[in-house]
């Protein structure tokens, strides 16, 4: 289905943004918010594909789009990246109280806080030689294309709040999470796909809840929202014409309803219908490119194999190749979570099962891009929302309870120096204490790759210019960067 | 009115009397300039938050924010002098070439335009004239203006709306006509679309007092309360589960209807606030009064193990603070958590003064008791019963089991200290009378617990307000939790607006709270009017007066006019806020009934239609996109009140929700064709059909929906299993119903849909679809079939399955017009 030429034209002439002499972010949403609120009256109309804020990117893009890997519960550094021989020694140990009085702990609240050792081997990895643990064999063979920050630190301790800070710079509800942003900045490639998608797999321990406000737009027009693609059933929700209805009809009914809606509008003169013409028009699009998309069976046997999908299982392995295919069709921001990461207890147990599900997809999806030549443009970034204490904790077996002052995570591809480690924490993997890099450390440096200055990223609301990276400053962490 | 209890009231009125000169939305080169309209809301953009009300982020010891700052001697010179810019610092800053002396500075990202800079010179070249900020200013009468059409206005609303346009140059829109009248009153006033009769009544009704008879009619329907709760919920943030980690269920659907039911009843609005914030500690609080004290217990909480109790105290009393801010102040006092207001005058001590009113409400029992179950245990919660009989009979019989349980217990043998775990007493031998009369206890027991669970199925509980010893509250070191060495702070309201009652030593109650909001002597109740006033206005033109309905700081925008607003929020406060007399003034009101179709001048001259020369046409809140749907279709059950509804949702959408994990079972009777405001409201996933039409998730305040216009919504109305059971159930009315012609089941079908009959070309366009859409189904039977089963409505099997399934085809498209879901 097409719609007509003229209005074709016409909605594409317009920028999306209108014609107000726009400088920044905060003025273009000031109007474009009021717009979307206020009863839309002006004479602007939304394209199907929108083209991002005028003047960004502020300077030219390494990365031109992010596939951000959630380990979702909080993976262990201590049994990933961060080997610590001095912690092995104390195991058993009390901790010291030096390190643990006055901060916030989760669960082993009141409770007796004793070292637990690394549970794992580590070996050294690539040419300059990374730590790397037993449980992650696939990704040593990337060693040399991965960035480890062995420094993060974050602000909030349970996981729902963490999650939330990770994603949108605060704990506070109601923020764009950093798919939205970078979409509302940059603007989409893809006409036929929404530029911010979430893909979801389980597996390990009792997973954690995951909030859609995780991919909420927050205060940001709802067009930036992250669409989560499903494995089984309607791969967006209502995306399939509804049973008894072919794909043929449904572009008849389309057509109908786009052209009782043009004539209507020839006496009522209203943008909003043009604007919904637009939307008809991407809907109808999505019901073919979407379940095209989530369809794998096609992929060859070989590349199936090396993921280690199989087509509809909705496993990690299945969302990495799927995020690739994101990546090829022009989709902005492309966001996994797997849950299991939550070992308070049966720690070694657990790793084994989600390092088995997602050690090797992660390999093959680096491996994969770099073939292609996208490695070089896509930003991939591996990490949970925090860490995992120095301290025992036996819930059902050996574990570790939520930390938050020390933890890894790794970044990969577009613009990042592959083969280093930054950054390390103290000698119990306590307290990040060299080049720390706080979460928005890491959303500055994410946005700087992208071609955009953080600092220079901001949308009024509630009175505030409220950016991504917050109100504390904020830094762009040159060392790693290619 | 103690707003100003330093004697600031007669500066204020001088103010509201210098705006009465200015009507341009800004000034022109040749305007007198306006403090309040063109120069504060340029010194808060760019200047106040190095140079504003935080005392500890403030540079170079310059504070712009008020006169006696601005104009300090800072050492030989001064930011301002007034009348004289040569010799005013900030003129010489804000038009220098040197980047190293220019402000705001270069790396703030802030730059003026020239036209900024003019009228900051301009207004220190007049006198640096300033005023207090306009929210804070109480409102005063002011006399309707003279206009030069005397017919058109209607009443005094008119004479503002039309005296304001008439100074812009511009005329007022014609009367719509009485088809888009009656659908707008009737969307507006109950969420639901006029049926076809009524609209023929209205129609035909050329008597003068029709229009009113309409009016009264609505506002008497019990709908009118259901509409009303539909934004009320959004501010309060309503809803169904506790919002974070497991986001379970919880008690509270009994406050929804007590919403409604004030509205229907026309509550005073002071009593409505009263009885939401203090209803426990009225004297001999009834039942509705307990109920609606579930107010203060609406914010999201946390059940994660290894929650840390401080922790989240400090998140709830934040939250509370936020929100009672921001639903009667209009005010984000929510900023000053951490430092004092960057804008507005809030102190960190005004934040935690004020949320020092909740510190008594008990709500600690879910840091105790179990996490994790389904519903959350979030007591305290009463039982509600829809009659008082059954309410003192579950408390007969709750009574009874715990006294048969007593009497069971005394008199089975005491379990040994040392007893092994699976230890049981001994039985007592047959025959022995302990042993017949402990019989006699288990089954008098079983039959009591039967008949007490039998009564908690027909009552619902819900979560009220009790008050409990006020936990301290201390100022909290940049909002950090751990450390508790900040000041101690007693209830207070914000400083600068004045305080609460005299100097004695009893502590402030949240009922104190309550009255200060909305008395006009002894507290902000003129701020208060003007808020929901403003609100009023947004709900009834789609637009505020002052444009930020939930910032009237210095943020937000000033009102457009604001003596037509200060008149709305006097008018509501003495009619003893009477909200459906406020609403009928201003639906009886000639701006109201305009046209909503505009000429491009005039579009373009006023985009958000803030003079109010037309009237505003946007798409339908979610609900009413699906109530409006379910009403076309005749399945709409219009049962007012009671518990949350579960209409179809994709299957899995709730497999990311854990502690316990949750299937989601649609309701299979009578529920599943309710209104939209009782579906069952999931914070972390919303329907996706509500969300899909910008409803909220309500995890925070929101006084104002976006209205937007995505794919996703578009998908949404085409395929969601409700509107095409909708569709399917409004083919079986147009084949029945409407008459045995394609051309008079289309004029029904529209009359239905969008109370008008097609055109030519509209039934012309149906008619081509109709026929390929037979044609198709009627070759393949089994697509047929499939389409006109769907959803739980009965299939009927009197009727030809193709042609229901064209028709079905033929509904769906109108249920997808643009026409269909607006509001015009």
């Amino acid at each position: 289905m097409t719609i007509p030429n003229e209005l074709a034209a016409r909605l594409m002439r317009r920028a999306f943004l209108g014609q107000a002499g726009v400088g920044f972010g905060s003025i273009a949403l000031g109007s474009m918010l009021a717009r979307d609120l206020a009863a839309k009256e002006s004479s602007e109309a939304i394209t199907a594909k929108y083209e991002g804020l005028r003047g960004f990117p502020h300077h030219a893009p390494k990365a031109k789009r992010v596939i951000f890997l959630s380990m979702s519960g909080g993976p262990s550094h201590l049994e990933t990246f961060d080997y610590k021989p001095t912690l092995e020694k104390m195991s058993g140990e009390p901790m010291p109280a030096s390190y643990t009085e006055g901060q916030p702990i989760a669960q082993l609240q009141g409770k007796e806080l004793r070292c637990q050792g690394p549970m794992t081997k580590f070996g050294r990895y690539g040419e300059n030689g990374q730590y790397i643990s037993d449980f992650l064999p696939w990704t040593a063979k990337i060693a040399d294309d991965i960035c480890i920050v062995r420094s993060m630190v974050t602000e909030q301790i349970n996981h729902d709040p963490a999650n939330t800070f990770m994603n949108t710079g605060t704990a506070i509800s109601g923020r764009p999470s950093m798919g939205s942003w970078i979409n509302y900045g940059l603007g989409s490639e893809s006409e036929n796909l929404p530029g911010f998608v979430v893909l979801t797999s389980t597996g390990g321990r009792n997973p954690q809840p995951i909030a859609s406000r995780q991919w909420s737009a927050g205060f940001l027009p709802s067009r930036f929202q992250g669409v989560e693609f499903n494995a089984t059933g309607d791969p967006v929700h209502y995306v399939r014409p509804p049973k008894g209805v072919t794909l043929d009809q449904q572009r008849q009914l389309v057509s109908a309803i786009q052209q009782l809606n043009a004539h209507r509008n020839e006496l009522v003169r209203n943008p909003e219908i043009d604007t919904r013409t637009a939307a008809y028009e991407m809907a109808f699009r999505m019901q073919s490119s979407v379940p095209e998309l989530m369809d794998i069976s096609e992929e060859p046997a070989e590349t199936l194999d090396m993921y280690g999908a199989k087509p509809g299982d909705g496993s990690f392995a299945s969302n990495c190749l799927l995020a690739r295919r994101l990546a090829e069709r022009g989709v902005r921001f492309i966001h996994l979570y797997h849950r299991g990461w939550d070992h308070h207890g049966g720690l070694v147990r657990y790793m084994g099962v989600c390092c088995k599900l997602t050690d090797q997809p992660v390999w093959a999806l680096i491996t994969d891009l770099k073939q292609r030549g996208m490695l070089d443009d896509t930003l991939v970034v591996w990490g949970g929302e925090f860490g995992r204490t120095p301290m025992y904790q036996g819930k059902g077996g050996v574990g570790r309870d939520h930390h938050i002052k020390g933890f890894s995570m790794w970044l990969a591809g577009g613009g990042v120096q592959g083969g280093i480690t930054h950054g390390a924490t103290d000698e119990l993997g306590y307290n990040s204490v060299d080049k720390i890099v706080h979460v928005r450390d890491l959303h500055a440096t994410m946005l700087h790759l992208l071609g955009i200055d953080h600092s220079r990223f901001h949308v009024k609301f509630q009175g505030l210019d409220s950016k991504l990276t917050g109100v504390e400053e904020a830094h762009v962490v040159k060392e790693i960067l290619a | 009115m103690v707003l100003f209890p330093r004697g600031r009231v007669a500066i204020a009125f001088a103010v509201i009397l210098g705006l009465t000169s200015h009507v341009l939305p800004e000034a022109g080169a040749s305007d007198a300039i306006d403090f309040n309209r063109d120069i504060r809301p340029i010194l808060s953009e760019n200047c106040f938050y190095c140079h504003g009300p935080d005392a500890n982020h403030r540079e170079a010891d310059l504070r712009l924010d008020q006169f006696a700052g601005a104009t300090a001697d800072l050492g030989g010179y001064q930011a301002i002098v007034p009348g004289d810019p040569a010799k005013s610092e900030l003129v010489a800053r804000i038009m220098t070439d040197d980047d190293d002396l220019l402000m705001p500075p270069v790396d703030s990202g802030k730059k003026l335009t020239k036209r900024q800079v003019d009228l900051l010179r301009r207004w220190v070249a007049d006198g640096a004239k300033w005023s207090e900020p306009w929210a804070y200013v109480t409102p005063k009468r002011h006399p309707s203006p003279r206009t030069r059409d005397s017919r058109w206005p209607r009443n005094w609303v008119d004479r503002f709306v039309l005296g304001r346009l008439e100074k812009e140059g511009l005329s007022p829109s014609p009367e719509a006509d009485r088809v888009t009248l009656i659908r707008r009153l009737t969307f507006d006033l109950t969420g639901l679309p006029p049926k076809p009769e009524e609209v023929d009544d209205f129609v035909n009704d050329r008597d003068p007092g029709a229009y009113e008879r309409l009016v009264d009619r609505l506002l008497a329907s019990p709908h009118f309360g259901e509409r009303m709760a539909i934004y009320w919920l959004d501010l309060v943030r309503f809803a169904d589960t506790v919002g974070y980690h497991g986001d379970q269920d919880h008690a509270i659907t009994p406050y929804r209807d007590y919403v409604i039911e004030a509205f229907n009843a026309n509550m005073p609005f002071d009593q409505f606030t009263r009885e939401q914030l203090a209803g426990d500690l009225l004297p001999n609080p009834t039942l509705a009064q307990r109920v609606a004290t579930g107010y203060n217990r609406l914010l999201q909480t946390t059940h994660e193990g290894g929650l840390q109790p401080k922790e989240y105290r400090a998140i709830y009393a934040a939250d509370r603070v936020r929100n009672v801010s921001g639903v009667w102040l209009g005010a984000t006092v929510g900023c000053a958590q951490c430092h004092d207001h960057k804008y507005d005058p809030y102190t960190m001590k005004d934040f935690y003064a004020l949320s020092a009113f909740f510190a008594d409400v008990n709500d600690e029992a879910h840091f105790r008791n179990g996490t994790n179950t389904l519903p959350a245990r979030r007591d305290p919660e009463i039982w509600v019963f829809e009659d008082d009989e059954n309410r003192a009979k579950l408390q007969h019989w709750e009574g009874k089991v715990k006294s048969l349980e007593a009497e069971f217990k005394r008199l089975t043998p005491p379990k040994p200290k040392n007893a092994p775990k699976n230890w049981k007493p001994e039985p007592l031998p047959a025959g022995s009378p302990t042993r017949a009369k402990l019989e006699t206890i288990k089954g008098k027991l079983k039959t009591a617990k039967r008949v007490r669970d039998d009564l908690m199925k027909i009552g619902r509980r819900t979560m009220v307000t009790v008050a409990t010893e006020p936990r301290t509250t201390r100022i909290l070191p940049r909002g950090n939790w751990l450390d508790e060495t900040g000041e101690v702070v007693l209830p207070a309201v914000p400083e600068f607006m004045g305080k609460i009652g005299d100097d004695s030593s009893s502590r402030a109650s949240r009922l104190d709270l309550a009255y200060w909001l909305m008395s006009p002597e002894e507290g902000v109740g003129g701020l208060t009017a003007r808020v929901f006033a403003n609100r009023f206005w947004y709900l009834f033109f789609g637009t505020g007066i002052a444009k930020v309905l939930d910032d009237f700081g210095g943020q937000g925008e000033p009102p457009v006019q604001p003596e037509l607003l200060d008149n709305l929020a006097i008018e509501f406060l003495e009619s003893g806020w009477d909200v459906k007399r406020l609403v009928k003034l201003l639906v009886m009101s000639q701006a109201y009934r305009q046209g909503s179709v505009a000429p491009e001048s005039l579009r373009s001259k006023d985009p958000y239609n803030q003079l109010v020369g037309r009237q505003s046409r946007y798409r339908l809140p979610a609900e009413m996109v699906r109530d409006n749907a379910l009403a076309i279709s005749g399945l709409l059950v219009d049962q007012v009140g009671g518990s949350s509804a579960k209409p179809y949702q994709p299957a899995g959408y709730y497999r990311h929700l854990n502690f316990p994990t949750r299937t989601y079972s649609h309701h299979s009777d009578q529920r599943q064709w309710r209104r939209g405001l009782y579906i069952h409201w999931q914070r972390q996933f919303l329907h996706p059909m509500l969300k899909a039409f910008d409803a909220p998730s309500r995890e925070e305040c929101t006084a104002q929906r976006p209205r937007s216009n995505t794919p996703v919504a578009a998908l949404t109305l085409l395929n969601d299993p409700t509107f095409v059971e909708a569709s399917r159930a409004f083919a079986e009315r147009i084949v029945r119903e409407g008459g045995s012609t394609p051309e008079s089941r289309l004029d029904f079908a529209f009359r239905h849909a969008v109370s008008r009959s097609p055109d030519e070309y509209e039934a012309a366009t149906l008619t081509r679809l109709l026929e390929t859409s037979r044609k198709l189904y009627q070759d393949e039977p089994k697509d047929a079939a499939e389409l006109v089963a769907t959803g739980l409505t009965p299939v009927p099997n009197d009727l030809d399955q193709a042609d229901l399934a064209a028709w079905t085809m033929v509904a769906r498209a109108i249920l997808n017009l643009s026409e269909t879901i607006t509001r015009n």
